[in-house]
C-alpha cells in the first residue's frame, strides 16, 4: 500500500527530482491544506456564524410543533400525484433512451459521428439538473405537474441512455457471434444476442431511475413544475410552519416507502435470477 | 461444395500471418479435423468459413457461392446454411435452453418477429425435435445457467441443427469439457453429420480425436497447411511437422492421451 501511493500515485501527481523525494507526503499535505483553507473562506464558512443562528433555528423549529393536520388529505393527493409524476417521466425517459442507446454504443454503431452525437445530447440531458429542465419546460407549458414529467423524462434519458449503451458495449463478443453465425440479420442479433445479455442492467438501472425520480419530483414543485414540492413552497411563503412540517413528514415518509418497495420488486426482478 | 483459394488473413497489429496461403477444397459430406497447435490459425481459418473474420484477401465458395464477394444480405443467408458450435458453447446464460434451440430459427424468420420473439409453431416443433435429438428431451423450459457443461454443448448442437445447416464448423467444440464428455459430445456430433450427410469442419487440440473422427485430417502450423490427408496417413514426422516442438506436442500430439 506505501507502495502503491509513493511510487505509483504521488509520482504522477507531483514529480520530484530525487532530494526533494522525502518532503512528498508533506508537500501534498500543504497542498490539500491550501485548497480546504481556500474554499472555506470562499463559503463564509464559519462555527460562529452558525452558533449565532441557532437561536433562530430553534425558533423555527418550535413554531412547526405540533404539526396541522387540517389539509393533510390535500397534500396527501400531491404526494401521489408527485408519484405519478416520478412514474410517468421515468417511463417515457426510459423509452426514449432504450433505442437511442444502441446508437450510442460503439460495438454496435460504427459511425463515429452518430455515436458521438448521442453521447453528447445524453450527456446534456443528464449534466443539467431536473430542477433547471423544470425551470425550462415551466415555461415552455406553464405550471403544474406536465412541466414536471417532461423534466423528469429529460433527465432520466440522458442517465439512463448513458447507462444503457454503456452496458451495451460491454456484452460477450463471442455471444453476439454465436447468433452472427446462425444467419441473423444486425436487428434480430441485437434483439436475440445483446438485449438478453443486459436486460437485468436495464431494468435495474430503471427502478432505480424510479425512485431517485420521486425524490426529485418533491423538489420540482418549488419551481413550479407540479407536486408536493409546490405545496411545501406555498405554505413555506405563507409562513405556515405548522403545515411545513406535516409535508416534510409527508415527503419522508412517502420516500422511505418508494425507496422499500422499488428495493423489493428489484430483489424480485433482477436478484431472483443467479448470474452467470 | 467448399473451395477454399489463397486464404490470407492477418489481424490488425501483428507482424505474421494469421491464415497464410490457405487453399482447400472440402467435398459434401467430408469429416474434416484441422488440427494444429494453440495460435496455429485454425479457429481464424474456421472464422473466415462464415466470416465472422473477414479475411484481406483469397476466395472462399461455398456451393460455388463466394460468401466474401457476397453483399450482407447475401452473406447472412450463405451464414445461415453453416452451423457454428464453440468451445464455450456461447449460449445465453439466462435465458430457457428453448429460447436459445430457437435462435437457430432466426434465418426462417423476420426480423420484426425476432424482436417480439415470436416463432411458428413449425419453428417451435423442429427445435424440440432437435433437442430430442440431442437427448434433451424434457430440459427445453429449464434455464442454460443450471445445466453441465456436456448439457450446454447439447444445446448449442441443437442451435446449430435448427438451422438445417449442409455444413457444421466446430471451434474446438470440445476442450473446456472432461474427457468422457468429450467423447461423448463428439460421438453425437459425428453420428449426426454422417446421418444427415452433413459436412463437418472442426478444429481440434487432440491427436486422438482427431484420427478417431476425422475423414480427412488438415495440419496447421503458422497460418499454413503442412498435412493434408486421410488419418491413416498421419506419420510421426507429419505430427512434428504440425505442432513443432512445443509444449502442445507433448500435451496433445503424443498418442495415448
Amino acid at each position: 500500500m506505501v507502495h502503491l501511493w509513493e511510487d505509483g500515485i504521488l509520482k504522477g501527481i507531483i514529480p520530484l527530482s530525487e532530494g526533494w523525494k522525502k518532503y512528498r507526503s508533506f508537500l501534498i499535505g500543504i497542498v490539500i491544506a491550501i485548497i480546504y483553507l481556500w474554499a472555506i473562506r470562499g463559503t463564509e464558512t464559519s462555527i460562529s456564524n452558525f452558533a449565532k443562528g441557532i437561536p433562530n433555528m430553534v425558533d423555527f423549529v418550535k413554531r412547526m410543533f405540533p404539526p396541522d393536520l387540517s389539509n393533510i388529505g390535500k397534500f396527501l393527493l400531491k404526494a401521489i400525484e408527485t408519484l405519478q409524476m416520478a412514474i410517468v417521466g421515468s417511463t417515457i425517459g426510459a423509452l426514449i433512451a432504450f433505442p437511442l442507446s444502441f446508437l450510442a454504443a460503439r460495438n454496435i454503431m460504427p459511425r463515429k459521428m452518430v455515436y458521438q452525437a448521442i453521447r453528447t445530447l445524453f450527456d446534456i440531458f443528464r449534466g443539467i439538473n431536473e430542477i433547471v429542465w423544470g425551470l425550462i419546460y415551466v415555461s415552455m407549458v406553464g405550471l403544474g405537474p406536465f412541466p414536471g414529467v417532461l423534466a423528469l423524462a429529460t433527465h432520466v434519458c440522458g442517465a439512463l441512455g448513458r447507462y444503457f449503451s454503456e452496458s451495451i458495449e460491454t456484452a460477450d463478443p463471442e455471444l453476439v457471434n454465436a447468433i452472427t453465425a446462425t444467419g441473423a440479420n444486425k436487428i434480430q442479433v441485437i434483439a436475440r444476442g445483446i438485449v438478453p445479455q443486459i436486460k437485468p442492467l436495464f431494468i435495474n438501472y430503471s427502478l432505480y431511475y424510479l425512485e431517485n425520480n420521486f425524490r426529485a419530483a418533491t423538489v420540482l414543485g418549488l419551481v413550479g413544475a407540479g407536486g408536493i414540492g409546490m405545496e411545501l413552497i406555498t405554505s413555506m411563503r405563507l409562513f405556515k410552519s405548522r403545515e411545513v412540517l406535516t409535508i416534510l413528514i409527508i415527503m419522508v415518509g412517502t420516500v422511505m416507502l418508494i425507496d422499500r418497495l422499488s428495493a423489493a420488486i428489484r430483489k424480485r426482478v433482477v436478484g431472483i435470477k443467479k448470474i452467470a | 461444395m467448399i473451395a477454399i483459394k489463397h486464404l490470407t488473413h492477418r489481424y490488425d497489429g501483428r507482424d505474421e500471418d494469421a491464415v497464410n496461403d490457405v487453399s482447400l477444397s472440402i467435398a459434401k459430406g467430408e469429416r474434416v479435423v484441422i488440427l494444429g497447435a494453440s495460435g496455429s490459425g485454425k479457429s481464424t481459418l474456421l472464422k473466415c468459413i462464415n466470416r465472422l473474420v473477414e479475411p484481406q484477401s483469397g476466395s472462399i465458395e461455398i456451393n460455388s457461392e463466394d460468401i466474401l464477394k457476397a453483399k450482407k444480405q447475401m452473406s447472412e443467408r450463405i451464414r445461415g446454411k453453416i452451423g457454428m458450435i464453440f468451445q464455450n458453447f456461447n449460449l445465453l446464460e439466462r435465458e430457457t435452453v428453448l429460447a436459445n434451440v430457437l435462435n437457430g430459427r432466426l434465418r426462417f424468420n423476420s426480423a420484426l418477429r425476432a424482436v417480439f420473439g415470436m416463432f411458428s409453431k413449425q419453428d417451435y416443433h423442429e427445435a424440440e425435435e432437435q433437442l430430442k435429438r440431442v437427448g434433451l428431451e424434457g430440459l427445453s423450459h429449464e434455464r442454460v445457467s443450471n445445466l453441465s457443461g456436456g448439457q450446454k454443448q447439447r444445446v448449442a448442437i441443437a442451435r446449430a441443427l435448427c438451422q438445417k445447416p449442409d455444413v457444421i464448423l466446430g471451434d474446438e467444440p470440445v476442450s473446456s469439457l472432461d474427457p468422457k464428455l468429450m467423447k461423448e459430445i463428439m460421438d453425437l456430433i459425428t453420428s449426426i453429420c454422417i446421418e444427415e450427410n452433413i459436412t463437418v469442419i472442426t478444429c481440434l487440440h487432440f491427436l486422438d480425436f482427431a484420427k478417431k473422427y476425422a475423414s480427412r485430417i488438415v495440419g496447421i502450423n503458422k497460418g499454413s497447411i503442412v498435412f493434408d490427408g486421410k488419418p491413416g496417413d498421419l506419420t510421426e514426422k507429419d505430427i512434428v511437422e504440425i505442432y513443432g516442438k512445443t509444449r502442445d506436442w507433448y500435451i496433445y500430439g503424443r498418442t495415448g492421451y
